[in-house]
């Protein structure tokens, strides 16, 4: 076992001390191979771990605690040097190019960096629109303070209160700059400060302000915001290497990463070689089917939002030695596009696939997914409402549209359809329930019969079936009806490998992995509740620039 | 490659029964197009005797997918070939099978993206 404890910090938070344990890494692997041999248990980091491992433990545990294993990932060979066609150094090299990616590349240029980026795709690709920090000037620091904590209670307390302050505090600097640069390669982006953020009403009494960064209207998303950065990135001196995947680190002998190495279309090998740093920004792995059956079985039968995330920085960087979050990943599934984004929390009432009313309606869009895991459902349920919902629903949480608003998300109306994805809406409305069941696809009979059943239990005002207050139970009785059929598919997952305050992977010891860095959703530690919370409306992206911004002036100046 | 064996049988009679007339019924599968054109198993699987897999960079030596993302531009509702997941790059063979019928990859997650996809 390494004896440099040099590099180590003096104490291990527990967040750190849990993935060390828990998490997978090639040396686990190895170890806990080792151990159903009947081989003498090994010393973890702290000299404490639980070794009482035996054959029939190793031939029947299929879990994190000794019997996981990622035999689906084995290290290839090394890609041999007389394969290699071409070889460029730089100071940093980035792989991946989004919305962690891209503005670590310029970050890193800003601070005076030759800089490269590997993209596996032909052109800079992001989801979604808003990305926020907190405007720290115009804040409390009891409220910041208050914020961390509700971040922290929305993952379960399992996240890294470091990783989530290193946001708190840096994200309204980070995503202003992002603001000023975007637009300098002219993105179409704004910043909607704090009016925007309808979730964070009761997190704190004290002032609490944000940088909410938008690029929109849609189609219009980050995705073209980060493609008009990459454009001032490449003028700060940024190379891109696009239809350039990565497929290896390269490591000196004492296992410090010194470069990348991938490949073009043509299947020939480039190496680039990083003198200060590699940092691993290529997001999550929801198209790897046996990484998602094994670290989030729950995903099974939900629609993938994405295309190519293979998990390829999850595999580099375990086979470079770092470790990744136990089993049990934090994953994102919502709708903002079949409906008004504003109306996706409003407890009206709700359907599965087939019309049964299935929850209390009061449970947040961002949780649904998990009372729809199986194949017929899928994600998929229905809010349906009435004619009275503009007064009856008026004090609820989160902004109405009215019916003449509503109808840019109505594929039957024939309005233009601006500011939308006309590909992805879907709210009906009907005269009758047995037409409104028709066309959000439920049995009209099963719809019919629960949406009675429902009247009644308003009518009582109490919610016999799942208990939700009465002033939320509004009768779905005055035609014409309305229904919005959200489908809850797979947007990213965002747990990670382990890495400290400053981004920088650690191996199965606790230390640090020289020159390799991990942000954006590959990075582990800024969640770990089952889902991403929707607390702050566009925390995800505002961690991937803020960490971005962070770790490329860090690597620069190392 | 006994089952290549087979298709090249029913590559040739289809050469045979199709060569000279128009290719321009939506039921033909693309290897009749492309024989059609004059081009042979080997132009795209290689010579060795295990056939190689085809890559779209293969493709991409007669397509230039630049100049077919303009060609495409107005079909409704999008154009296929240039989109924000891939740009001008998405591979070929998401949509078009050679050796069986095409599908309509969009369509999936898309609501009415009805491509029919030659």
């Amino acid at each position: 076992m390494s004896k440099n404890d040099s590099n180590k910090s003096n104490e291990i938070d527990q967040y750190t001390r849990n993935v060390l344990q828990n998490g997978l890494s090639r040396r686990s692997f190895l170890t806990r191979a080792a151990m159903g041999t009947g081989a003498v248990a090994f010393t973890g980091l702290t000299g404490s771990m639980a070794t009482a491992s035996t054959d029939d433990c190793v031939k029947t545990a299929k879990s994190s605690d000794g019997g996981a294993t990622l035999e689906f990932m084995p290290k290839p060979k090394p890609i041999s040097d007389r394969d290699i066609v071409s070889t460029q150094t730089f100071d940093v090299v980035v792989v991946g190019a989004g919305a962690s990616g891209v503005p670590a590349a310029l970050s890193a240029a800003e601070n005076g960096a030759k800089v490269a980026v590997l993209q596996k795709q032909a052109i800079v690709v992001s989801q979604g629109n808003t990305g926020s920090g907190i405007d720290l000037a115009n804040s409390d620091k009891a409220a910041v303070e208050a914020m961390v904590n509700r971040l922290m209670g929305d993952s379960a307390h399992r996240c890294h209160p470091e990783l989530v302050r290193e946001w708190a505090y840096n994200s309204g600097e980070a995503v202003s700059w992002v603001i000023d640069r975007a637009k300098k390669g002219g993105a179409q982006i704004v910043d909607q400060g704090t009016k925007v953020q309808h979730g964070i009403h009761g997190v704190t009494e004290h002032k609490l302000n944000f940088v909410t960064s938008y690029c929109g209207p849609k189609p219009y998303t980050t995705g073209d915001g980060m493609r008009a950065l990459a454009k001032v990135a490449e003028k700060a001196g940024v190379k891109f290497f696009f239809n350039m995947p990565a497929q290896q680190l390269v490591q000196d002998d004492s296992g410090k990463v010194i470069g990348v190495i991938a490949q073009d279309r043509d299947g020939k090998y480039h190496k680039y070689m990083a003198k200060k740093g590699v940092i691993l920004s290529s997001g999550d792995y929801q198209n790897n089917e046996a990484m998602c059956n094994f670290f989030i079985p729950d995903l099974k039968n939900f629609e993938r939002k994405q295309m190519d995330r293979t998990g390829d920085g999850f595999s580099m960087a375990y086979w470079a030695g770092g470790v990744i979050e136990p089993i049990g990943h934090t994953k994102m599934l919502h709708d903002f596009d079949a409906g008004p984004a504003s109306m996706c929390d409003m407890p009206f009432l709700a359907v599965n696939r087939k019309g049964e009313r299935f929850v209390n309606e009061t449970v947040a869009m961002s949780l649904m997914n998990n009372y729809l895991r199986d194949e017929e459902n899928a994600g998929h349920y229905s809010q349906v409402f009435d004619a009275n919902y503009m007064e009856q629903a008026a004090n609820w949480p989160g902004k109405l549209y009215s019916p003449e608003q509503m109808k840019i998300y109505m594929p039957e109306d024939p309005s233009p359809k601006i500011g939308v994805y006309e590909s992805q809406i879907n709210t009906y409305s009907a005269n009758t329930l047995e037409e409104l069941a028709v066309k959000l696809e439920c049995d009209p009979k099963t719809f019919v019969a629960n949406v009675k059943r429902y009247n009644e239990l308003c009518k009582t005002g109490k919610d016999d079936d799942f208990g939700k207050p009465s002033a939320k139970m509004l009768p779905v009785v005055k035609a014409p009806f309305y229904g919005i059929h959200r489908r809850m598919r797979i947007s990213t997952l965002c747990s990670g490998m382990l890495v400290d305050k400053n981004h920088q992977a650690l191996d199965a010891d606790g230390n640090k992995i020289g020159g390799l860095f991990v942000i954006g959703n590959l990075g582990g530690g800024f969640y770990g509740g089952v889902d991403y919370p929707l607390t702050v409306f566009g925390l995800s992206l505002g961690r991937c620039y803020t960490f971005g911004y962070l770790a490329g002036k860090y690597v620069a100046k190392l | 490659m006994k089952k290549l064996t087979l298709r090249n049988i029913m590559l040739c009679l289809a050469l045979s029964f199709f060569a000279s007339s128009a290719m321009a019924d939506k039921t033909t599968l693309l290897d009749q197009t492309h024989a059609a054109k004059g081009l042979k198993c080997a132009s795209c699987h290689g010579n060795a005797e295990q056939r190689e897999a085809v890559t779209m960079t293969k493709c991409i030596k007669c397509h230039n997918t630049e100049k077919l993302a303009k060609k495409t531009k107005d079909v409704k509702p999008t154009n296929p070939h240039e989109n924000r997941h891939f740009g001008t790059e998405t591979d070929c063979a998401k949509c078009h099978n050679v050796h069986q019928k095409s599908e309509n990859y969009c369509g999936s997650c898309h609501l009415r993206f009805d491509f029919v996809v030659p």
